[in-house]
């Protein structure tokens, strides 16, 4: 798994996985939709899966001394991490966002937030990969895309109902220990989708002839 | 000692039906797996490779069934689809220095001497090699990582006839010390000429014929003869062509003697000769 997971880093993924991780400085444009730095993050993925195909990856790695099993979850372990990368690289931005303005008409990038942002990764992840792997050659990205841009949409408009959007808005500290149980939650439903998610593309991939 | 036993292969497609294939490879030979494009060759591969599901048939690699044991035969063989064509932007020394993790047996010093021998330079990019040095580079690959047997799916098409040769005296080298076996499959029966001791011979997605290269040849000879074939020699002949001088045909070698009393000329056939005859038939 180590020999796999080292060749998803040096040969697979696509440049934009590791150049996106840097969007995380998106959260110092003022007044912005701060989710759709991570949009990029999902994006990456696909042109990741999509470097994959192109590059002949998944026979030069079935004909190696690797299970179907393993191939797939070394290329979930990558997104995981990835994704993972995207959201703490993020965080001392969204510092520096609360000490530069004031509160943001739209979302905050707030403790609440990155708990949603998980969320966002976790649908996009179920949408995404055991999709791909049912054939290991078509890349549907349109759905899960117009999904996240959906799931933004509705995180946003979230923070404007009363009572849930004061509680999912608040940037004060004791406001955003308050939002704690959202980000326990987000990350044990990114953790448990992923799982999911690589035990569907395990099923998925098995049945594939290449 | 086999390295490869394939018994009852069988994958079935709409349209198309790889039935029952079973051949064997000894340690120390080259087999050449032939039949015309679409015959189910790299279907044959794919299966016994596990790239594919088999609807049927068990394959025994290099002492072990493949399937139970899948990792480990993987670690003692060398597959090559083509030419190497994986990662053409990436330099060959990334893609080894990924390569060489996943195998035990692993030569650094081997790899060198192959990059030597082949003169490859490990700098340059997949994409800047020739179509014959990427083949190259697969089987310095495979030989680096001590594969006992080298599974090559169309290695010499797209070659030139000079490449072709050195590839061919390329393999007669790699199995000169009698621990490894070669299976290539192809439809230039000529390379087989200069270098197979076994032909495996695939039409239709059946076996026609698995043995030694030397009785294949022996078993058939061509015949030659003007205007149309007698009926009592035309029973005899196997995939006859007529043109306006006259017609060619392969028969047994048991039927030649008659013909040849029935004013026939008689020939050795080579394997081009069988394969089209037997092809037409």
């Amino acid at each position: 798994m180590k020999a796999l997971i080292y060749k998803e880093f040096k040969l697979a993924a696509h440049p934009t996985c590791f150049i996106f991780l840097a969007f995380g400085a998106m959260l110092l444009i003022p007044n912005y939709p701060y989710y759709v730095a991570f949009f990029y993050t999902t994006l990456s993925l696909f042109f990741y899966f999509l470097n994959g195909r192109e590059n002949r990856d998944i026979l030069f790695t079935a004909l190696l001394p690797v299970s179907k099993a393993d191939m797939v979850k070394a290329r979930c372990t990558v997104c995981a991490i990835f994704e993972l990368l995207a959201v703490i690289i993020a965080v001392p931005f969204s510092f520096l966002n609360r000490a530069l303005y004031g509160p943001c008409p739209l979302a905050d990038c707030n403790v609440a937030f990155f708990g949603l942002t998980f969320v966002m990764f976790a649908i996009f992840n179920g949408l995404f990969i055991p999709r791909f792997y049912k054939t290991a050659y078509k890349l549907n990205f349109l759905v899960p895309c117009i999904v996240v841009f959906l799931f933004i949409g509705a995180a946003i408009a979230l923070v404007f109902f009363p009572g849930i959007g004061a509680y999912l808005d608040a940037t004060s500290p004791e406001g955003m220990i308050a939002q704690l149980p959202v980000l326990i939650v987000g990350l044990v439903i990114f953790i448990l989708g992923m799982v999911l998610t690589c035990r569907r593309s395990v099923r998925n991939f098995e049945k594939v002839d290449l | 000692m086999e390295l490869l036993r394939l018994e009852g292969l069988t994958k079935r497609y709409d349209g198309f039906t790889l039935d029952n294939v079973s051949f064997a490879l000894e340690e120390g030979y080259i087999m050449g797996f032939i039949g015309r494009n679409g015959a189910g060759k790299t279907t044959t591969l794919k299966t016994m490779l596990g790239l594919v599901h088999p609807d049927g048939g068990t394959v025994q690699m290099c002492g072990m069934d493949f399937q139970k044991n899948e990792r480990a035969c993987r670690q003692q063989i060398g597959v090559v689809f083509g030419e190497f064509d994986h990662y053409p932007k990436k330099k060959l020394s990334a893609i080894t220095d990924v390569y060489r993790r996943f195998y035990e047996q692993w030569d650094d010093a081997e790899y060198r001497r192959c990059l030597e021998r082949f003169e490859l330079d490990e700098s340059k990019t997949v994409e800047q090699l020739s179509s014959g040095m990427r083949v190259k580079y697969s089987l310095a690959l495979a030989l680096s990582h001590g594969a006992r047997l080298l599974i090559l799916d169309e290695p010499t098409s797209g070659l030139d006839p000079i490449s072709r040769d050195e590839l061919m005296e390329l393999f007669q080298s790699i199995i000169e010390d009698g621990t490894r076996s070669i299976l290539f499959s192809t439809h230039i029966t000529s390379d087989l000429e200069k270098c197979a001791d076994y032909i495996t011979y695939l039409k239709d997605g059946r076996i026609v014929c698995s043995m030694e290269h030397g009785a294949l040849l022996e078993s058939w000879r061509m015949v030659k003869g003007g205007g149309k074939p007698d009926a009592d020699i035309a029973k005899l002949l196997v995939g006859c062509r007529t043109n306006k001088f006259g017609f060619d045909a392969l028969v047994r070698s048991d039927d030649a003697e008659a013909a040849a009393a029935a004013g026939l000329e008689v020939s050795p056939a080579n394997l081009e000769d069988i394969m089209l005859h037997l092809e037409k038939d």
